[in-house]
C-alpha cells in the first residue's frame, strides 16, 4: 500500500520553476530515498508534504486521502538546517515541541525520558541548548522528530554535522523505525547511505523528476554485463583465456592476486570459468553493480 | 486553536520569567517616580540662581531724585537681584565672573523714558531669568508712570494689576464643567502609555520572529502549525506580557508612591502649589474664596466629572487595537532580517505614522476637534494615540464608530499582510528582499 502519492505536482516561483509535474509514490514500511543535485526541488517537495507550502497544480495523497492539516501529527520532519530556541532547556522545550504535534504534555515527557535514557543525555534535561554542542542539539532535535511516533518520517540530510560514531548510532535508529512500522522519505547527497538503507528512490534534477524504481532494480538497469575475476597471480595470460564476445577491460596483479575486470556477453559464464579452470583456481568471480554514486552523476550529466 | 494557545503559553511564560521582565518591572516605577521627583528636586536645588547686580542712574540726571527701581526688583528662583551705584565696579565684578549679568538703567528723553544695558559675561542667565527681569522692570516704570503721571491712586493700581479674567467654561448641553488641562493631561498620557506600549513590544516582535528565523528552528515549527497561527499566538502572548507588565507598573507605582508619601510628606506639598496655579484657570470669578479654602477639591471634582467608564474601555480598545496593528508589520519585518540584512529599511515606513501622531500632538491637545484632530483619529495608524487624547474632550458617536470600524477593518488588513509576508519570508535566507519581491508574494496564493 502507498503511504504517500505525490500526482503530477508542478509549484513556480516568481523567477524560476521548482517542481514541474512529479509524480511519486511511496510504499508504507520502505525507506524511500529523495536524491537530487542541489536546488533540484527537494525541498520544495518535503515542505509540500509538511503543508508548509501547496502545490500549484498536481495532489499529495496519504494514503488515499488528500494531505489535510490534521495529518501533521502523522508526520514527522527533521530539516536540512537543524534549530531550536537557544535559550530554551532542553527537556522543555522538546515537551512544547511534542505538544506542537499534539502529545500530551505528560505522555511527551515519559517518552522523552524513555528516549533521553536510550540516547545516555538525562543529564542534559535542564541545560539551555546553546549549552550543548551541534552534535548534541541534533540529537535532542532527532528525537523531537520521531517522538510522536510518527506513520512517515522525512530525514533531510539527517548525517550532516554528525561523527561516524553517531551517524551509526543515528542509522541503526531509523532502520529500527522502519522495523517498527515506520516509512522514511531521506533526502541526502550521502550516496553510500542510499545504497545501504534505502529500499527505492526517486531523483530530481531542475525541477524534474528523471529516475525512479527499487535500488536493486536501478543497480540492474544501469549495469554493463562487468564482471570482477579474482584468480592466482600465476604465469598465463588472461586474454588468452576469454572466449569469443567477451574483453577484458583491466587486469592488476597485487600480492599475489590477479583481478580481472572483464564484460561477458549473455550466456557465456559457463564456458569462461570452465576455460579459467582448466589454467587455474578461481578464488571469486562476481557481477559488477554499479555504485548509486555513479548512477546519480551519470543519470545527471546525461540529462544535461 | 489549541496549538495558538500552546504557541502564546510559551511566549507568555519565557517573557515572564526572564530576568529583564523581572528587572523592568521594578524599574518601570521607580523610573516614572523619579520622572516625576526630578523636577521637584531641581527647582529645591538653588545652584542655578543667577546673581545679577542691577546699577540703578535713574536718579543721577539733575536734579538729583531718588533712584525709580532701586530695591524694588525682586530676586525669584533663577536670579539673585543685588543692587550697586557704581557700574565701572559692577562691571568689573562681571569681568572677573563673581555675578552673571550687569543691569544699567539709565533714563533718556525718549519715550519710553528708560534705557537699560544688559551686560553678560561667560555665564549667561537663563532666558527665563532675563525676561522675568524684563517684565518687572516694565511693570514698575508703569506703576511709576500710572501713579505720578495720571494721578492713579494705588489701589487703583493694585486693581488694573490683579485681575485676570478667567473662563469657567460649561459643556451647555450635559452642564458639566470643561476642566479642560485635566482631560488633556489624561488624554496625552493615554495616548503616551498606547506609543510606548507599541514601540516597546513591537520592537520584541521583530526580535522574536527573526530570532525564530535565523535559528532556523521556525521550518520544525511550521511543519506544526500554520505560520498565520505561529505569528498569532506570538502576537498575544507579547501583548499579554506587555498588559502584566503594565498591571505590574501601575499597582508598583502607587506602592512606591505611597511608601515616598509616608516616609516623607513635604515632597508633596510641590506639586500641589502647582496644581494651585491650574486651577486659576478652572475657576469661575464667584468661587475665588472656595479656591482659597480647598485648593484641591477643584482637581477632585474635575476628575470626577470625566466619563472613565468610556476612558477606560476607549483606551483598553485602543491600546490593543494599536498593538496589534502596528506588531503584526514589526512581525512580517522581523521575518524579513536576515543574517546579513536587517529590517531597518522596512521598520520606518511602519513608524512613521506613529511618530507623525506623536509630533501632532501639541496642536491635537489645543484644538481636539479640529481637522488634525478629527482625520488624525480617524486614519487607523494614528487614531489609537490621537483618538485617546479627543475622547476625555467628548467625541461625536459616529466618529467614535468610524474610527473603531476602520481600524478594525485596518488589523484584518494588517494581519493578512503580514502572514502574507511572513510565511514566504521566514523560509527564505541568503536573498536580497526588496518591495518588488514583497508584492509577488502577496498574490501567492499558499
Amino acid at each position: 500500500m502507498d503511504i504517500l502519492t505525490v500526482n503530477n505536482v508542478t509549484k513556480a516561483y516568481s523567477n524560476h520553476k521548482a517542481l514541474d509535474n512529479v509524480s511519486l509514490k511511496v510504499n508504507e514500511g520502505e525507506i524511500f530515498g529523495l536524491l537530487g543535485p542541489n536546488g533540484a526541488g527537494k525541498t520544495t517537495l518535503i515542505r509540500m508534504i509538511n503543508q508548509i507550502t501547496a502545490p500549484d497544480s498536481g495532489e499529495i495523497l496519504l494514503y488515499d486521502h488528500k494531505i489535510k492539516a490534521s495529518d501533521i501529527t502523522l508526520i514527522g520532519y527533521l530539516p536540512e538546517e537543524r534549530g531550536l530556541y537557544k535559550k530554551m532547556k532542553v527537556g522543555e522545550q522538546a515537551i512544547y515541541l511534542a505538544e506542537l504535534k499534539g502529545l500530551k504534555p505528560s505522555v511527551a515527557q515519559k517518552k522523552l525520558k524513555a528516549w533521553f535514557e536510550k540516547f545516555d543525555i538525562s543529564s542534559w534535561w535542564d541545560k539551555k541548548v546553546e549549552e550543548l554542542s551541534k552534535g548534541m542539539q541534533q540529537k535532542v532535535q532527532f528525537i523531537t522528530t520521531v517522538l510522536h511516533e510518527p506513520k512517515l518520517l522525512i530525514f533531510d540530510e539527517p548525517f550532516s554535522g554528525f561523527d561516524p560514531i553517531n551517524t551509526n548510532l543515528l542509522k541503526e535508529e531509523i532502520i529500527q523505525l522502519q522495523a517498527n512500522g515506520a516509512t522514511i522519505i531521506f533526502s541526502t547527497h550521502n550516496m553510500e547511505s542510499v545504497e545501504e538503507i534505502c529500499d527505492s528512490i526517486v531523483l530530481i534534477n531542475k525541477a524534474e523528476k528523471i529516475l525512479e524504481g527499487q535500488v536493486k532494480d536501478i543497480k540492474q538497469r544501469f549495469k554493463h554485463n562487468e564482471y570482477e575475476v579474482v584468480t592466482p597471480a600465476d604465469d598465463y595470460s588472461m586474454e588468452s583465456l576469454l572466449p569469443s564476445g567477451c574483453q577484458l577491460i583491466r587486469s592488476e596483479i597485487n600480492s599475489e592476486l590477479r583481478t580481472s575486470i572483464l564484460t561477458i556477453e549473455k550466456g557465456r559464464n559457463a564456458e569462461l570459468l570452465s576455460r579459467i579452470l582448466t589454467i587455474t583456481d578461481i578464488i571469486s568471480y562476481r557481477e559488477l553493480l554499479p555504485s548509486m554514486n555513479d548512477i546519480f552523476i551519470k543519470t545527471v550529466k546525461n540529462y544535461e | 486553536m489549541n496549538k495558538i494557545k500552546i504557541i502564546i503559553r510559551r511566549e507568555y511564560l519565557t517573557r515572564v520569567r526572564k530576568k529583564s521582565f523581572l528587572v523592568m518591572t521594578i524599574l518601570g516605577p521607580l523610573l516614572i517616580t523619579s520622572l516625576w521627583l526630578v523636577p521637584f528636586f531641581l527647582a529645591q536645588t538653588s545652584d542655578s540662581q543667577s546673581r545679577i547686580i542691577v546699577v540703578d542712574e535713574t536718579g543721577n540726571k539733575e536734579p538729583k531724585t531718588e533712584p525709580l527701581f532701586k530695591n524694588k526688583l525682586k530676586s525669584n528662583e533663577e536670579a539673585k537681584i543685588e543692587y550697586m551705584e557704581d557700574i565701572a565696579k559692577a562691571q568689573a565684578l562681571l569681568r572677573e565672573g563673581s555675578c552673571e549679568a550687569v543691569l544699567e538703567i539709565v533714563s533718556a528723553n525718549d519715550m519710553p523714558p528708560i534705557k537699560s544695558f544688559w551686560f553678560f559675561g561667560d555665564s549667561e542667565p537663563s532666558l527665563s531669568a532675563q525676561h522675568d527681569v524684563e517684565n518687572q522692570l516694565t511693570a514698575l516704570f508703569k506703576d511709576h508712570y500710572l501713579k505720578y503721571n495720571c494721578g492713579v491712586t494705588e489701589e487703583d493700581i493694585a486693581f488694573i494689576n490683579n485681575p485676570k479674567v478667567n473662563f469657567y467654561s460649561k459643556n451647555i448641553l450635559t452642564g458639566k464643567d470643561s476642566y479642560k488641562e485635566i482631560k488633556t493631561g489624561l488624554g496625552a498620557i493615554a495616548g503616551f502609555l498606547i506609543y510606548f506600549f507599541i514601540f516597546i513590544f513591537g520592537s520584541q516582535i521583530i526580535r522574536s520572529v527573526s530570532e525564530e528565523k535565523m535559528s532556523r528552528i521556525v521550518e520544525v515549527l511550521v511543519s506544526s502549525i500554520k505560520p498565520v497561527q505561529l505569528l498569532l499566538g506570538k502576537l498575544i502572548g507579547v501583548a499579554l506580557v506587555g498588559l502584566t507588565q503594565f498591571m505590574l507598573w501601575i499597582v508598583l507605582t502607587f506602592a512606591v508612591i505611597m511608601g515616598i508619601q509616608s516616609a516623607a510628606p513635604d515632597l508633596f506639598s510641590a506639586p500641589q502649589k502647582e496644581n494651585i496655579t491650574l486651577n486659576e484657570q478652572v475657576i469661575s470669578v464667584d468661587k475665588v474664596q472656595q479656591i482659597d479654602a480647598a485648593p484641591t477639591s477643584q482637581i477632585i471634582q474635575g476628575l470626577f466629572s470625566i466619563n472613565y467608564g468610556l476612558i477606560i474601555v476607549m483606551f483598553l480598545f485602543y491600546f490593543i487595537a494599536g498593538y496589534f496593528l502596528y506588531a503584526s508589520l514589526y512581525g512580517a519585518v522581523g521575518s524579513l532580517i536576515d543574517i546579513d540584512t536587517d529590517g531597518q529599511q522596512f521598520t520606518l515606513p511602519i513608524t512613521i505614522p506613529m511618530i507623525l501622531a506623536i509630533v501632532c500632538l501639541p496642536m491635537v491637545m489645543n484644538n481636539p476637534s479640529g481637522p488634525v484632530a478629527f482625520w488624525l483619529s480617524i486614519i487607523p495608524f494614528t487614531s489609537p494615540i490621537i483618538m485617546m487624547v479627543r475622547i476625555p474632550f467628548g467625541v461625536p458617536i459616529w466618529e467614535v464608530c468610524l474610527s473603531m470600524g476602520l481600524m478594525l477593518l485596518a488589523i484584518w488588513g494588517s494581519i493578512w499582510l503580514a502572514a502574507k509576508i511572513y510565511r514566504t519570508a521566514i523560509l527564505l535566507y541568503g536573498k536580497k528582499i526588496t518591495y518588488k519581491e514583497i508584492w509577488k508574494w502577496l498574490k501567492y496564493r499558499n
